[in-house]
């Protein structure tokens, strides 16, 4: 992208040996500054990763221990203000995402109308149990944050320097979507909304919210509710 | 009562500190919502303990007995109340201790380049 400012896309990746070969060369070739949070993978994702980064340039942090999907953003987060970013991306690595959309969500940021932006998905391209899901989450999103928003769980978000200094992450697991939501609401950042195309390989259905895993995760979410009573 | 003024004291003093850990951010909404409804739920039965009765009734269980599990039942919870804050600690602190690892350690692909040099 030709622009002054420095943009770069945060990659927390979890057991993604599949993928993260792909997501990586794609933002490569688009000559994106790239930080990687390995979040504590028992796969390759790791060593994939480091291979490619003994190509190109790349900047690669490991979790010891596998923490989350929130605590691997706020490494990244972190990372990023420190190597001086000026807008912050975050891209998950199962290839769900369009790198070409990176480009579409940092707009708003670069034309100076929004500090914080949230690329929604198409819920009617979505298969009925992702949609179920992410439509539920929105609904609890708007329930207890208080923010309408049209994709809560979106992993495709852009932040300015500004947003990413103020937001402040606190939980570790999936929750932590939700909580940017309410982190740009509270804190009265300027946030835009733009459309992303979403890509459903196999692999990323496998991965995502489908009613296998969404109950999963919903299980997951009631039993952190309890553990954490 | 005592046990009265007891349960009331523990459960506005249980509510302070889920209030006063919200504040500090080291509890969601969820739990401060739920724990205030644990301790509001002591501060009643010790309030009205005949609420209690039909249970107990239910239950056949004597007075005397009551009062035991009363207390024993208060006392489990503030125990309870308290491994769950140090756990949640605990696990604030591992959290914020690997990810500080992990920005320490970070691996960047100038310094392999370099190392390639100097070989």
């Amino acid at each position: 992208m030709n622009s002054s400012k420095t943009i770069y896309v945060i990659v927390p990746a979890y057991n993604e040996e599949k993928t993260i070969h792909a997501v990586l060369n794609s933002l490569i070739k688009r000559r994106y500054n790239i930080i990687v949070v390995d979040d504590g993978s028992s796969d390759q994702t790791f060593n994939i990763a480091s291979k490619i980064q003994s190509e190109n340039e790349l900047y690669l942090y490991k979790h010891a221990i596998n923490l989350g999907l929130g605590a691997a953003l706020k490494t990244g987060l972190e990372a990023a203000i420190k190597k001086g970013a000026d807008i912050v991306v975050t891209f998950d690595a199962d290839e769900q995402h369009n790198p070409d959309d990176i480009k579409e969500i940092c707009k708003p940021i670069l034309h100076g109308s929004a500090e914080a932006v949230i690329g929604y998905r198409n819920f009617n391209h979505m298969p009925l149990p992702q949609r179920m899901g992410n439509l539920i989450m929105n609904a609890l999103t708007r329930i207890f944050y208080r923010s309408n928003v049209k994709d809560s769980q979106s992993g495709l978000r852009a932040f300015s320097r500004k947003a990413a200094k103020v937001i402040n992450i606190n939980l570790r697991g999936y929750g932590v979507s939700s909580e940017i939501i309410r982190e740009i609401k509270i804190n009265n950042i300027k946030m835009e909304e733009v459309p992303i195309k979403t890509i459903y390989t196999d692999y990323s259905l496998s991965k995502g919210t489908n009613t296998k895993e969404g109950l999963r995760i919903f299980s997951k979410m009631l039993l952190d509710i309890i553990k954490k009573v | 009562m005592i046990y009265q003024i007891v349960g009331v004291i523990i459960g506005i003093f249980g509510i302070i500190i889920s209030i006063f850990r919200f504040k500090e951010r080291k509890t969601s909404l969820g739990m401060l919502f739920i724990w205030i409804i644990i301790w509001l739920i002591i501060i009643i039965v010790s309030l009205l303990p005949e609420a209690t009765s039909i249970l107990a009734n239910m239950l056949q269980i004597g007075r005397g007995l009551d009062l035991i599990l009363i207390l024993g039942l208060i006392g489990c919870y503030y125990l309870l109340f308290k491994i769950y804050t140090m756990i949640e600690n605990l696990e604030n602190e591992i959290t914020q201790l690997v990810r500080e690892t992990a920005l320490k350690n970070e691996k960047k692909s100038d310094q392999i380049k370099e190392g390639e040099e100097i070989k």
